[in-house]
């Protein structure tokens, strides 16, 4: 069992939910805690970077307000010292704060494991509630976004209480070059971008009729549940006003 | 098994020999007897349990023990420079911030943190800084209010010589 | 006054901001043990078999219980309760075994290691169900229990006691209104949320002496329930409280140490703890009742309130031994602060199984009030009358009768309304900047009275030390509230010495004198008063020596400053601390002995209402009444309510404290926002499916509103100095003015709490599509 943040590793061991024989804690690895930026090779953001780091920094702000605003919507301000991006990642909930900038700008995460590295698409990270295409013996090591000149993004977060709190829904809109990208949690069992919404976006002028019939295809495209946070309904409805209030704000 | 740990709380060092499954709460409470240090769910969720390590609030309940190895803490029992309190511990007082007291540590913690970094914070990144601190009795106006006054003096909010 | 009415700074307060309070959590103590729960999966259930013998032969183990070993009830005043299941499971959670081992964690593998055989049984998850006739019977036994005589346990039934109230001839004043409506309102189950969860530790000496420190309200309390469940005489039980964590009624009764002291009982001369966690706290300490409650309320052209109907049915949980007192409490005072003529009222105490159901501050108020006020703007906008103006015509006025038939001596309702309708701006629209938000404002008034025996009893000593400083000694327990400095200041201003002078010990039954509990708001008012009486004693021996000592009449002696000082020739006096020992001559003769003085309160005249119509001259010791403005902003597209603005006006008949009962009226502003919006216990099928602050949240700073607070002050003819209690009222009309605000903003009517923003959308969707 590997310990970053620990934010969900020391509950689970607490709720004897795991046991595991060992805990190997990363944070002290050098390197790790790397976060840099670069116009050329976007943003590198090491798996120890907690979410108040990535939040605060002054590239992420500057070229990726939306993660940043994702970042920092994560928990409280305790928990987001120690939470890390790339845990809020592996751990695979289907409400993971960051998963959905991260979907919209196509990261990619680091991987090692005894076979060496590789990379894995975020878009082919995650398998379903809790479980990604992470092997047993393998960590990330850091993540990487592209930079996009001039891209914009709408990052909203609709929860029960404003502050400290799991989304009810979360998502992105991200526009560049004149394309959109749409990303939605908390809406199916993984975090998912939204193909069909996307390429009718793409298709032509961003118009009313386009709006409507883009939320349309979006509510065909989400399966939320009904839970104890919140009701299916509840979610679409949500789904609906986010897309529509992003899309509106980004033209 | 224990690890070995050497670490600092309040500027005092200790070398203790901890269990990997035990948390830094358990040893600031149960080892060191630093009980102004509180738990009030052990999820992370409620704020009581907060200290200052290496310069950042934390809780308390979600680092585990071994992880305490090199560490600098600053609990609540730090807060006060003998029988002098700090600024902020007696802007507590004044302002009347305090109810059942159960959650004012983690508070005076919380925002201890946030004026070491930023003297001078806005309402609402005091907020933010003390929305992982939760209270049930004050409704948190009087917390808010003891806070802003030494924001608004510059002052940091631990004891100055 | 000098003292009485003055801000002093809290003197709990150092302690509070240094970590030095000590809770009951905090103490370490040597050869302690360490006790866990085991608990039952199922909300009802017969048990078969528990095999325990795994659990004992743990390593570290030193005591296993089940609930054979301890099957006598006990309750407060229904004695219903086992501290551990007794052949059956009543809730989900309940305690069928506990473990006492070296270490917590051995005690949690020893509990994984206990063998429970359950059948499980039918569920009653809904109180409605929980009284047809042929719902399955969680008490069977319930004829034989006993009972305290103002309870009514229906035998052969679910329902724990019906309470009746009968003024006047509703059937016939109903025919007399020109306009009757009837609407249902739901209440669901919430959870105070201490910050500290309930913790306890026991210790049984080979002596026979049984101590307990637990995080309690009410010492003494605790002390005669556990006298009854263990067979233990008084004087050989002692429960000390110090610093408690927060309370809203959670810590009064007992529910985590009856599972101590019979681990302790077999652990001789080691002390054991048993420490809550959170998920434990949600569902095992105390809930506060669902309620179904429905009101038919009758109103002639003119708006007065001609007669009113109401059936309440509290879903009581799986124990109402404390609970049968909150439904009576709700239906005495069931037709809110309003004179009408005409009232009846059913109140039901409905065995389920759920969480065990007991007070929560307001003690039944802010469940009924949600429904009360928010029907009074529903009629009122009925018949077209502004609703601010049908309060104004009905709200009690001094020598107006309540529903139960007394005369009131004070009411500040009229001008508590008008103070909060000029400082909410009632009437005046405010927009919000923003076209999807829209705002509203609305108000809301309440009522309460201390629902506590009529004969319950405080008592208090005051002893000078021989430097002239004092001890003052109650077991009125700190518990947040500020009582340890109300106390204080009231001793100080019937002293007249500097409060810094005296120091309050509390909670500990084998030292601090008797205190039924602090519950009901009652803590100034009752052990204010004996703390009063106790210093006017002190006084009155003082002076009796004084005199000898000044050549004066006592009558021309007053204490002035830590000095009797004769009343005229004001320089000869004398310091209080030559009085400290008694009164001592110069030829080393003495009379007197040292200082201390004895104050004990009970309500005189304060006697038990008509068991068949609730009616009575003087069934409670007073109402407290006030009133809250709220003003809220509602999002369009997503349903949540922001709170931007609360209001509070209380009578508080004398404020001892105006800062602590500023900050009182603020947290319990907070508090009732919390419960308007976000909280309730979701229930499904007996199980809790938030337990937790993951799922179950409360306000966070970021929520809080603009809060302001303001009180008038019509002394109470009975209270210290004029005080009453306030403490749990000023909750009450919180949640109820949320809800009338969001209905002028939005015109949508919720006649079910919490209005989350799931629920508000749903209804602006209902709206739209009509």
């Amino acid at each position: 069992m590997v310990l970053n943040g620990g934010t969900d590793v020391v509950i689970q061991l607490r709720d004897r939910l795991i046991n595991p024989e060992y805990v190997v804690d990363i944070k002290r690895i050098p390197g790790l805690d790397e976060l840099r930026f670069s116009k050329e090779e976007g943003l590198h953001i090491g798996a120890c970077v907690n979410m108040n780091r990535l939040g605060g920094d002054e590239n992420v702000r500057t070229y990726y307000p939306f993660l940043a605003n994702a970042a920092l919507s994560v928990g409280s301000k305790q928990v987001r010292n120690r939470a890390t991006c790339a845990g809020n990642l592996i751990n695979a909930s289907p409400l993971a704060d960051t998963s959905t900038p991260l979907l919209c700008l196509e990261a990619v995460l680091e991987v090692e494991g005894p076979d060496g590295k590789r990379e894995i698409p975020i878009n082919e990270f995650f398998v379903f509630v809790r479980k990604t295409t992470l092997q047993k013996d393998e960590i990330v090591t850091g993540i990487r976004v592209p930079y996009y000149e001039g891209a914009e993004g709408i990052f909203t977060k609709v929860s029960r209480r404003n502050k400290v709190d799991l989304s009810t829904v979360c998502s992105t809109v991200m526009k560049y070059a004149g394309q959109y990208r749409a990303a939605f949690g908390s809406v199916a069992p993984t975090p998912r971008r939204l193909p069909k919404t996307e390429a009718c976006l793409n298709e032509g002028p961003l118009d009313d009729a386009r709006i409507d019939r883009a939320v349309e295809l979006a509510l065909s495209e989400v399966s939320p549940i009904d839970d104890v946070r919140a009701s299916k309904q509840y979610r679409l409805d949500v789904v609906a006003m986010a897309l529509r209030r992003g899309l509106e704000s980004l033209g | 098994m224990k690890y070995h740990v050497h670490f600092y709380v309040n500027g005092d060092a200790y070398d203790l020999d901890v269990p990997a499954n035990k948390t830094m709460l358990d040893v600031l409470r149960d080892d060191l007897f630093l009980t102004g240090t509180k738990e009030g769910c052990g999820a992370g969720e409620c704020g009581a349990c907060t200290v200052i390590v290496d310069d950042v609030p934390l809780n308390a309940c979600l680092v585990l023990a071994p992880e305490l190895d090199g560490v600098h803490i600053t609990t609540v029992e730090g807060l006060s420079d003998g029988p002098k309190l700090s600024p902020l511990q007696q802007s507590f007082i004044k302002h009347g911030a305090l109810q059942c007291g159960f959650c004012t540590p983690g508070f005076l913690m919380s925002a201890t943190a946030l004026l070491n970094e930023n003297p001078h914070p806005t309402r609402e990144e005091i907020i933010d800084s003390i929305s992982g601190n939760l209270c049930r009795c004050t409704g948190y106006k009087r917390i808010v209010e003891a806070i802003e006054e030494i924001a608004a003096r510059g002052q940091t909010a631990e004891t100055q010589e | 006054m000098k003292y009485v009415g003055q801000s002093i700074e809290r003197v709990d307060a150092i302690r509070k901001v240094t970590g030095q309070a000590q809770y009951v959590g905090d103490f370490h103590m040597p050869r302690m043990l360490y006790a866990q729960v085991k608990r039952s999966p199922y909300p009802h259930a017969k048990i078969i078999s528990i095999d325990v013998s795994k659990a004992e032969k743990l390593p570290g183990v030193r005591a296993v219980i089940t609930g054979e070993c301890y099957t006598k009830r006990c309750g407060l005043y229904l004695e219903d309760k086992n501290f551990l299941a007794n052949k059956t499971v009543k809730y989900q959670g309940e305690a069928v075994a506990a473990v006492a081992a070296e270490t917590a964690e051995i005690a949690q593998e020893a509990c994984d290691l206990i063998e429970v055989v359950y059948e499980e049984l039918p569920a009653v998850t809904n109180a409605i169900d929980g009284m047809k006739p042929d719902a399955p019977l969680i008490h069977p036994d319930l004829h034989t229990y006993k009972v305290a005589p103002i309870f009514f346990p229906k035998p052969h039934t679910n329902i724990s006691h019906h309470y009746k109230l009968r003024k006047g001839d509703v059937d016939k004043a109903f025919q007399e209104c020109d306009y009757v409506a009837e609407h249902t309102y739901y209440i669901p189950h919430v959870q105070h949320v201490p910050l500290e969860p309930h913790v306890a530790i026991a210790q049984y000496e080979y002596d026979g002496k049984l101590t307990v420190w637990a995080s309690t309200q009410s010492p003494y309390a605790v002390r005669q329930a556990l006298s009854v469940a263990f067979e233990i005489p008084l004087n050989k039980l002692r429960v000390i409280s110090p610093y408690v964590g927060g309370g809203f009624g959670s810590k009064a009764g007992t529910t985590i140490e009856g599972i101590i002291i019979p681990l302790a009982m077999r652990c001789k001369g080691r002390p054991v703890k048993l420490q809550y966690s959170r998920e434990d706290e949600f569902q095992n300490s105390y809930v506060r009742q669902g309620l179904h409650c429905k009101i038919k309320t009758g109103v002639k052209k003119d708006g007065r309130i001609h007669a009113v109907k109401n059936e309440f049915v509290w879903d009581g949980g799986a124990y109402t031994e404390y609970g049968v007192n909150i439904v009576k409490a709700g239906g005495f005072a069931s037709a809110g602060p309003y004179n009408i003529d005409n009232v009846w009222t059913d109140s039901y105490c409905v065995y389920t199984n759920h969480p065990v159901g007991g007070p929560y501050r307001g003690f039944g108020m802010c469940e009924i009030h949600f429904a009360i006020e928010q029907n009074i703007d529903i009629v009122a906008k009925e018949i077209g009358m502004d609703p601010v103006e049908m309060r104004r015509i009905n709200g009690l006025r001094v020598g107006d009768k309540t529903c139960m038939g007394e005369t009131m001596v004070v009411s500040g309702y009229h001008e508590c309304l008008e103070e909060v309708i000029k400082d909410i701006g009632y009437g005046e629209k405010s927009e919000s900047t923003n076209p999807r938000k829209v705002r509203g404002k609305g108000i809301a008034a309440g009522w309460k009275s201390p629902s506590m025996p009529t004969n319950a009893g405080s008592a208090a000593i005051i002893r000078m030390n021989e430097d002239g400083t004092f001890f003052l000694m109650t077991s009125g327990q700190e518990i947040g509230q500020g009582s340890d400095t109300a106390l204080t200041q009231i001793a100080a201003e019937t002293l007249d010495v500097d409060p810094k002078l005296i120091t309050i010990r509390t909670g500990d039954t084998d030292h601090t004198p008797y205190e039924w509990q602090t519950v009901a708001s009652r803590t100034t008012y009752c052990a204010g008063n004996a703390v009063k009486l106790a210093c006017e004693d002190l006084k009155k021996k003082i002076l009796e020596l004084a005199q000898i000592k000044l050549g004066a009449y006592k009558r021309d002696l007053e204490f002035k400053d830590g000095y009797v000082v004769h009343k005229i020739y004001t320089d000869r006096k004398v310091p209080l601390s030559e009085f400290a020992l008694g009164l001592a001559f110069d030829d080393g003769s003495g009379v007197g002995g040292p200082a201390i003085g004895v104050g004990t309160f009970t309500l005189e005249n304060n006697i038990n209402y008509d068991k068949e119509t609730g009616i009575g001259e003087h069934p409670v010791a007073f109402w407290t009444i006030g009133v809250n403005g709220a003003e809220v902003e509602v999002d369009l597209d997503t349903g949540e309510v922001k709170v931007l603005r609360m209001v509070s006006c209380f009578d508080a008949g004398k404020v001892i404290n105006p800062e602590t009962f500023c900050a009182q009226s603020e947290g319990a502003m907070v508090q009732a926002m919390g419960t308007a919006l976000f909280e309730e216990l979701i229930l499904k099928n007996g199980h809790i499916l938030n337990k937790n602050f993951v799922d179950y949240k409360i306000p966070t700073a970021d929520d809080m509103p603009e809060l302001d607070v303001k009180y008038i002050e019509h002394a109470e003819p009975t209270g210290p100095y004029g005080a009453r209690g306030v403490g749990e009222p000023l909750m009450v009309p919180g949640a109820p003015a949320i809800a009338n605000a969001i209905y002028d903003a939005i015109g949508v009517r919720f006649n079910r709490m919490p209005i989350t923003a799931e629920e508000v959308l749903k209804a602006l969707k209902e709206k739209a599509n009509k």
